[in-house]
This record gives structure tokens, sequence and C-alpha cells, in this order.
């Protein structure tokens, strides 16, 4: 949360987020959608933001949703975890019709959430947002060696997987021996 | 939480775009995940290494391999392969390679390198057969493993100037065909030892000699034909001699060339002074140099300095105030 808090603070025109929007056309009423993740918690989200995302504006654009029935059919998200969708949203609302900086420097700095960030950001196709994390991904990386980066970002050598994967057979093995001959083809 | 080998491909090709090459390759030994993936991924999705020049030396004193990269600030990346050792040594860390060839450890390495080198390189050098008369070491065999893994590249590498320093003229053609004969501008041979001889009849056939425009040769070269020197605009050859008569050709091209700077001629021997003089008139001597001055096709401030001085003879175009006082200026004349 730290993090979506400081970005509000720190992006450079600090206005309410829907004040552009209405000060350009102010006699069109903007329409709101909702989404929620795995924690059911329901963000109301204007379409102006949602543009962001290729995959929810495909959606809303073949839809022609009145209020009422976009409240009452939120989007959901299941396998987005509910910070995750949380920094999305108000990324979302942050970039609302506004040309994307060259860089974003209010990503998460835990490398899990950072992660988390870029596969629900892959899956709602936010073009940008994934450029910027991608390039963060990248920054953990420089300069870095092999053994740092595992370090980091909890890989097992070679040499550890290799290990863990026979480990896994053996295990797999001893099941499927319990098990019926068909079973155990399965299993592999 | 989400592991970064569970990212999606394409996301994983991004995050590569966004690092440089060295990350990447530090990503390719952090696991075989991500060794396959970048292995699999196509040069084009690659950063580019953008080095400035690439030595690749063998040498036989430590009876190792040298690769050395240099970027365009300066800095200089250097890799040895001892074959005694069987190590590979990298800044300061040395990896002992237990049951590999060392040899195809440094030519792995130096294939992988390459996939990211697509921009130009201002010079390629090779110094490689160091190893030659040593049949019983593995570097011996590095030239033909390094020229076949050019050949596996299938890419060849552009680089403003091509030089190797070899004892063995087969060498160069084993590695030549694989430099990029529109990125080359600069052809050097270097002998290793004097008094070689160089067949050029294959070499001169190669687009790489042919759209070269300049060509820098220690070796002594037999069997030129003037004609295959032609288009470069500077010449530096050692050769048995010249006849009168090529001289004269030489002479004529170059006045007539607008992109003609120098040609540069060490010789064995000249008996041909005669008729040198009969097609160019009586030299101005200076006591230790004969020189003729030739005014050139639409060139009014400079002139050809034709200048024999012992064993060499020298082809440049000067200022014509640096004509020697005394000395005729012939008028140009195409015949």
């Amino acid at each position: 949360m730290s993090s979506t808090e400081q970005g509000t603070s720190s992006a450079a025109p600090a206005e309410p987020t829907t004040a552009p929007e209405s000060a350009a056309a102010p006699e069109v009423p903007e329409s709101f959608y909702y989404v929620h993740g795995k924690d059911k918690v329901v963000h109301k989200v204007s379409a102006g933001a949602l543009q962001h995302s290729a995959l929810i504006h495909g959606m809303i654009s073949n839809l022609g949703y009145t209020e009422e029935q976009a409240k009452a059919n939120p989007f959901p998200f299941e396998n987005i975890d509910g910070d995750i969708l949380q920094m999305v949203v108000d990324w979302c609302n942050q970039h609302k019709g506004k040309p994307t900086p060259p860089e974003d420097t209010n990503l998460p700095k835990q490398k899990e959430k950072l992660f988390d960030l870029v596969l629900a950001v892959n899956y709602l196709e936010i073009k940008e947002l994934l450029t910027y994390c991608c390039k963060q991904v990248a920054m953990m990386v420089k300069g870095k060696s092999p053994e740092e980066i595992r370090e980091i970002w909890m890989i097992p050598t070679d040499a550890e997987d290799e290990a863990a994967e026979k480990e896994a057979k053996k295990r797999a093995g001893k099941e499927a021996a319990g098990e019926t001959a068909a079973a155990a083809g399965d299993a592999k | 939480m989400s592991s970064i080998i569970e990212m999606p491909e394409l996301v994983l090709e991004r995050i590569i775009g966004f690092s440089n090459f060295k990350d990447v390759l530090t990503l390719r030994q952090v696991c075989r995940d991500f060794r396959n993936f970048i292995d699999d991924l196509k040069d084009s999705k690659l950063p580019y290494s953008k080095f400035k020049q690439i030595e690749i030396v063998s040498k036989k004193d430590e009876n190792k391999i040298v690769f050395a990269f240099v970027d365009f600030d300066g800095t200089c990346f250097r890799i040895e392969y001892s074959e005694s050792a069987n190590s590979r040594k990298y800044q300061r860390k040395t990896t002992v390679f237990e049951n590999s060839n060392i040899v195809d450890v440094a030519i792995r390495d130096l294939q992988l390198v390459l996939k990211f080198q697509k921009s130009q390189l201002e010079r390629l050098y090779f110094d490689v057969d160091d190893f030659q008369l040593l049949p019983g070491l593995l570097l011996h065999n590095f030239p033909v493993k390094l020229s076949n893994m050019f050949k596996m590249l299938n890419r060849r590498i552009k680089t403003e100037t091509f030089t190797t320093e070899t004892y063995n003229q087969s060498q160069i053609m084993r590695l030549l065909p694989f430099v990029d004969p529109d990125a080359r501008r600069k052809l050097i041979l270097l002998a290793k030892d004097d008094d070689m001889k160089l067949e050029i009849d294959e070499i001169v056939k190669t687009e790489q000699w042919k759209k070269s425009q300049e060509i820098h040769c220690d070796f002594h070269v037999l069997n030129v034909n003037v004609e295959d020197i032609f288009h470069f605009s500077r010449i530096t050859l050692t050769m048995n001699t010249i006849p009168a008569r090529d001289l004269d050709i030489l002479r004529k091209v170059f006045i007539l060339s607008s992109k003609f700077e120098h040609a540069f001629f060490e010789l064995t021997h000249f008996h041909e002074n005669e008729e040198i003089s009969n097609l160019w008139g009586t030299p101005f001597n200076t006591g230790s140099s004969s020189n003729w001055y030739f005014r050139i096709k639409d060139l009014e401030e400079e002139v050809l300095h034709i200048e024999f001085r012992g064993q060499f003879i020298n082809f440049h175009l000067i200022d014509l105030r640096h004509v020697l006082t005394g000395a005729i200026i012939q008028d140009y004349n195409e015949n």
C-alpha cells in the first residue's frame, strides 16, 4: 500500500483523478465499471482509466452496460490477488488520459509483488505498465552475479533442481506402485 | 508469490530486451531454464554487445587462448583459456573444467558472445596458428574449430578492419570468408616470420578482397596481377619485383582515380630502371632517391609523386608546393 500512496503524492500534477476528464469534456458523464480480484473487494473504475487494459477495454466496448448493469456485474479476476489488483487500479487511475512518462519509479520494490504484478499486468494487457515492470526486473539483474540472482529470486541451482526432480520422481514412482499401471502412466 | 521462472515467454523476452548483453550472459548461468530460453531466442531479440574490437589470439609460450573484447569506452574484457590448467580465467574468476576440452569451451564462449555482436567492429584480429607445429596439443585444432564455428554461425561478422597474423597462408582463407565484405574497408595480412610467401590467386577472387579499400600485406606476395590491386585506395605490399610496364599501368590508373591515396611497394629486386626512364623520362635525382611528378586528372593542387628509394617504390599524392625544386611536373595525359 505504501508504494501506491507514495505514487499519488509524487505524481507531478497532484490533482484529483477525475479532474482532467471533467475539465476536458464536462457534458459527457463518465461511465464506471467494477472489478474485483481474488479477495472479492470490488473497485469502481472509470472507463477512461480502464482503457489502459486492452483486455478490459475489449470486454467493455462490446457490452454497452448501463450504470446499474455494470454495478451488478463486476468483472471477476480470480487469478489476481486483491492487493495486486489495487496497485493496477491505482496505476490506471493515475495515468488516466495522460501520456505515460518514460520511467515509472512507483513500482513495488519487493520482488514477490513485482512478479505478481507482472503476471497480472501481462494478463490484463496493460502495455505501458508491463514495459515499466519488465524494465524494473531487468534493473534487478543489472551487474549481479549468477549466484546473487539465484539468491534474490530463490532459484535453485541446476544440481539442486535435478536432485529435487529425482526426489519427486521417486515419490511419484512410490505412489504409482500402489495404483494401476494406467494411473502410473498418467502420473508421468 | 510468483517466481521469475513462471513468467510467460513474451514477458521474459521483454525483460531480456531491457537488459544489456552481459546481464543476459549472467542470466544464462543462473539456471538451465534461462539458459535454454536464451539459447532458443532469435538473435534479433537479444541486446547488442556493441564491441569496438575483438582479438582472438593463441599463445604458445603460455599454452593459452586469449580473447579480448574491447568496448567503445575503452573497457577491455579479457578471457584466457589455459590448456595446461584446463581452466578459464575471466576477471578474478578461474573456472576449472574437469571433463571438457578447453578448446571447445573457448569456441562455445566465443560463439555465444558473437550472437550479440551485430553492430560493426572497428577491428577483428586473429593470431591463432601458434600451435600449428604442435599436433600433440589440444590447441593445435583451434584454428580449424574456429573456422567451423564461424561456418555454423551462419552470419558474417561486420568489421572495418580484418587483421590476421599467421605462419600459414591457408589460415587466411580459413577466416577471411566469414567477414562481411560490405562492411570491410581494410585488409591486413601479417606474416609471423620474415620472407614468408603468399600465393594470392585465391584471395583476390574473394568478395572481401574486391570490396576492400585498403590492403596491407607484409608477406612476399607472389603472382600479383596489377588489375587485382587497382581498386584499392591504399596499398602496402611486399613483392619480388614489378615489371616497369605494370608500374606504368598503375601510374595511369592512379592519375585517373579519384580515390587513390598511396601505394607502397617493397621489392626484393628491380632491374628495369632503363625501361622506366624510357616510359617516364629522366628522373629528378636527389642522391638517395629518383623522383617523378605527374599531374592528376581534374586536380590543380595535388600531383602524383613516384619515388624510387633503394628497394622501395612509393606512389603518393602530394601538395604541389612540396614538389622538389627543379623537378619537372609532367602534364596530365591519358596515354
